[in-house]
């Protein structure tokens, strides 16, 4: 295990994002079902992110009301110089009449943050009227899509399911994990999550996508027993403000599960602390795990066999829920060397500790380490400084690492943002059956190199 | 030539102050041709046309010119773009990178990311400015790349908190001993996006052209994007050699730009301002002529190219061993396409080359969609008029709308138009076109259309998609679109311009 030492000095610059602003987080906002979002900004800010985080990250598609859908303000010169409510509270009443939404959201822009317009103001005349709309400040100098997501998350809890002291409904929990579309792979892996939940007995919140019965499913969040953040640090704002609002304890997990192993120990955890009945939890657990494994001896020919070698160092360029995630499974359940782990989306500093610990223990008998690098110039020339051993190594991580992959004459998955050259539908690598997936996609990829 | 564009100061003149550009109108394609008053000097020229913009209460997110600016400076090789900006506009590295990426690829060039730094500002920096991370960026482009000229994009932020990039730029042109080149895209000043291309090639034309030229009498300026490599060919019968600007070009195709015979493009929207700033700073001509659609268009385009270059004999050498070789196979296509009917949604000057090339091929396109509309070029020649071009030697347009990118509107039009197919470059409008049953022609390579061999690509490529139809019509059996049930109902898509109050009635 070989780290550099000498990080490239950090400077303002980044090249090669590996996220997008606050605004991106509109599709926060189209991930539940019938959401509209509204968006108070210039008349590129949606579309940047739109084809950034919904299009060329894996082709997820602009869905209900994204992409060229969203109705947005287009600010101009006039809108910067006498200010922008006056068009906002036209576009709102407009889009009421047009759009077909069950919830609007309104998010902010540099322009109107800038500039001082009143939003709350704008939005409360309505929310006054009944109309359901929430607003969230998301100005592109405030933060990222995965800051942003939680803008908007607190925004539709408080603005629009407000207030509730009623009783709790058991087996309800609320599931804060994956950020939809920036993590390409969201909507597989939250399916996921969904259904082993649901295999031990657990009613689930899943909030986003498909599976999702959108505001409907929003309005329960006050009534689950307790949330589950499955993330290392995304949702724990979340998490913690509906421990207040709503007294609702959350269990922490930071390891998103992959594979057998992983994925068992994750039910029982839950499982304990939602005190479901062991033999339930067992039930699920051994039905999982035959079907893995059915499969996973299939594998193993393969796996033990192949002549023309297999990766045996990885790489992990990604947002660090995928890393970790990635890295636990990777080491534990194929028994991968760890070469390199650099987390990409800026965790707040406060949690930052908190995930490199984890890397101390990967698995019982392996410790590695983690840099946090945002800029992609930077996190190239640390990966061609990296000591990857005799064989080539494999990389998951982003199209923008595609040419240094080349360089290392490695492999590469693209499993974090952006993946241009990745057409996702509804794959999951999560789980026991994401797992699986993920094992065909490695050794697809590693293999189609030989010949 | 009389001074057109106004080079002096860095900031370019939008494209609604320069020409005249709406953005909402519908109509017949011979009135806007009216309205236009091109031949008189063109809406911009105060001579008092009729062209009123509609105005609507309700808009969906569209373009900026940032983008543009990406898609051109972000695309030259061996050069850096600085996004002077919050993270957030960086995301348009993605979409950049990967067109970039497949660009090169298809014009046989090494693959590599694209050379784009964000500056990266925070809330704090909108307190106290930018500037010095602007310095910082413009040193680190330096030492990561030793690029040949670097850069600046301005963003809404920057614009708004006053961020004085010209005197860094200045400075930094000084230290480094490249151009260092502030360009004025904040998304907000301009209502159409296309005054991002004028704000690159305002840079480029100021401080990269060569202004020693020596000049090369065989070298022609072909101001594109990625397409593939059709003009090389071409020009070759001619006994040219193909100088492509700006996208995928090097910093020294884009100084050598002085020293060429003339300058062509495929699209007037976007070569406007590039050609005629260096017929007027350079003295090399920009090509007059409709752009090279359909037998008509080409034939001019090309008998114009002759003159200019001095090989008159050589082009109509060409264009008669041309018109022999496509006319039969064109023929051909026509009876597969027999009874087709096409809507050609894309920018504005490209789509009036689209629909010549649909009438050369039978299909029928009385309606039509362009994100804006330049009442004039800036170079003024009625030449270069080429919707007129369109109208004169096609016919009349019945429903000719400019609609920057509201798709609400596009609904209306495909209901009333019910094509088989739409052409298409910019996202946005193809998805709603598949949830109604129709597919689309994506444009990426905007060469397929150029030319007499481009009326074949354009043939052959609706065959093959006419063949998605099924999959589009399955999936509009099964979705449900997000507008209310009383806008689907609507039939006019402009009367929202016409009584605003309507969103106010219940």
């Amino acid at each position: 295990m070989s780290v550099s030492k000498e990080l490239i000095e950090k400077t303002n610059s980044i090249n090669q994002p590996r996220y997008g602003c606050s605004l991106g987080s509109l599709y926060t906002a189209t991930a539940i079902p019938r959401v509209i979002p509204i968006t108070h900004c210039g008349p590129g800010c949606a579309d940047k992110q739109f084809t950034a985080t919904a299009f060329y990250n894996g082709f997820q598609g602009s869905g209900y009301g994204g992409g060229a859908v969203s109705p947005s303000v287009n600010a101009s010169e006039k809108e910067v110089v006498f200010g922008g409510t006056e068009r906002l509270t036209e576009l709102i009443s407009a889009s009421i009449k047009i759009m077909d939404a069950d919830l609007f959201v309104v998010l902010t822009g540099c322009i109107a943050d800038l500039v001082g317009d009143d939003v709350p103001s704008v939005v409360a005349q309505f929310q006054a009227k009944g109309v359901p709309i929430v607003y969230a400040e998301t100005g592109g100098f405030k933060g990222n899509n995965y800051t942003g997501h939680e803008l908007v998350t607190k925004a539709i809890i408080d603005q629009y399911v407000g207030d509730y002291d009623g009783p709790k409904e058991k087996k309800l929990v609320n599931v804060w994990s994956s950020v939809p579309y920036i993590d390409t792979f969201w909507r597989g892996d939250l399916e996921e999550i969904k259904r082993v939940l649901e295999g031990i007995g657990l009613k689930v919140n899943i909030l986003f996508g498909h599976e999702s019965k959108g505001v409907e499913e929003w309005k329960t969040i006050p009534k689950a027993e307790f949330n589950l953040v499955l993330s290392p640090w995304v949702g724990l704002d979340t998490a913690k403000h509906l421990e207040k609002k709503y007294n609702q304890p959350f269990l922490h997990i930071p390891v998103i599960p992959i594979g057998a192993q992983e994925t068992s120990n994750f039910l029982h955890r839950v499982g304990t602390f939602a005190k479901i009945s062991p033999k339930k939890i067992e039930n699920f657990i051994k039905k999982e795990e035959d079907y893995y494994y059915y499969y996973l001896e299939g594998f193993a020919d393969f796996y033990s066999e192949y002549w023309w070698g297999l990766p045996a160092k990885f790489g992990v360029v990604s947002n660090s829920a995928y890393n970790l995630a990635l890295t636990k499974f990777l080491v534990n359940q194929l028994g991968l060397i760890p070469g390199r782990q650099i987390i990409t989306e800026n965790p707040p500093e406060e949690y930052q500790e908190f995930i490199r610990e984890q890397y101390t223990h990967i698995a019982d008998d392996v410790s590695t380490t983690v840099d946090f690098i945002e800029d992609g110039y930077t996190i190239g020339q640390e990966l061609l400084k990296t000591d990857f051993g005799h064989k080539s190594p494999l990389l998951f991580a982003t199209t923008w690492d595609r040419d240094v992959a080349k360089q290392l004459n490695g492999g590469i998955l693209e499993i974090s943002f952006p993946a241009s050259y990745e057409v996702v539908i509804n794959r999951a690598n999560v789980g026991y059956r994401g797992a699986l997936s993920l094992l065909e996609k490695i050794y697809t990829t590693a293999i189609s190199r030989s010949a | 030539m009389s001074k057109i564009l106004n080079l002096k100061t860095p900031v370019v003149e939008s494209r609604e102050q320069r020409l005249g550009t709406i953005v909402n109108w519908e109509g017949k394609a011979s009135e806007l041709v009216k309205a236009s008053a091109y031949s008189s000097g063109g809406c911009g020229s105060g001579s008092g046309c009729g062209l009123c913009e509609l105005n609507s209460p309700f808009t969906q997110g569209s373009v900026c010119s940032e983008q543009m600016v990406e898609c051109q400076a972000g695309h030259v090789r061996e050069a850096v773009l600085i996004q002077h900006s919050p993270i957030g506009c960086a995301a348009g590295q993605v979409a950049y990178n990967s067109l970039y990426r497949n660009g090169l690829r298809n014009r046989n060039k090494p693959v590599e990311n694209i050379r784009v730094i964000s500056t990266n500002l925070q809330e704090k920096d909108m307190v106290f400015g930018g500037v010095d991370k602007l310095r910082q960026s413009i040193l680190d482009a330096w030492t990561r790349y030793k690029p040949k000229a670097i850069f600046i994009g301005s963003s809404c932020a920057t614009a708004i908190i006053g961020d004085d990039i010209d005197s860094t730029a200045s400075e930094l042109t000084d230290e480094l001993g490249i151009p260092v080149i502030p360009m004025h895209c904040e998304g907000f000043r301009s209502k159409h996006w296309s005054t991002g291309f004028d704000s690159t090639q305002h840079g480029i034309l100021r401080q990269i052209v060569n202004r020693n030229p020596k000049k090369q009498e065989d070298l022609v300026n072909v101001i594109n994007l990625w397409g593939s490599d059709v003009f090389t060919p071409l020009l070759a019968e001619l006994n040219l050699r193909v100088n492509y600007v700006i996208d995928l070009a090097t910093v020294d195709d884009l100084a050598q730009m002085s020293e060429a015979a003339c300058t062509i493009g495929f699209c007037n929207t976007l070569s406007s301002y590039l050609a005629t700033g260096l017929e007027q700073e350079f003295g090399v001509p920009e090509v007059k002529a409709p752009m090279p659609y359909g037998f008509a268009g080409t034939d001019a385009w090309l008998r114009e190219i002759g003159k200019v270059t001095h090989r008159e004999e050589l082009v109509e050498k060409y264009i008669a061993k041309k018109h022999a070789e496509v006319k039969p196979k064109i023929e051909e296509l026509k009876k597969k396409l027999k009874g087709l009917r096409g809507f050609s949604a894309t920018g504005s000057a490209y789509s009036h080359g689209l629909i010549s090339v649909l009438r050369e091929l039978g299909v029928e396109s009385n309606g039509s969609l362009v994100f804006h509309h330049d009442p004039i070029y800036d170079s003024g020649d009625p030449r270069q008029d080429s919707l007129a071009h369109l109208v004169d030697n096609y016919g009349d347009v019945q429903s000719f709308n400019v609609s920057n990118r509201q798709q609400y509107q596009f609904y209306g039009l495909l209901k009333k138009f019910k094509p088989d197919f739409i052409m298409i470059r910019h996202n946005g409008l193809a998805p709603l076109a598949s949830r109604v049953g129709i597919p689309a022609v994506p444009l990426g390579d905007e060469h397929l259309a150029v030319g007499y061999d481009g009326m074949i690509h354009i043939a052959e490529i609706i065959l093959d998609v006419i063949a998605h139809t099924k999959f589009h019509k399955n999936l509009a059996a099964h979705v449900k679109l997000p507008y209310t049930k009383w806008w689907l109902a609507q039939d006019d898509p402009y009367i929202l311009s016409k009584k605003p109050e309507l969103i106010y009635q219940d």
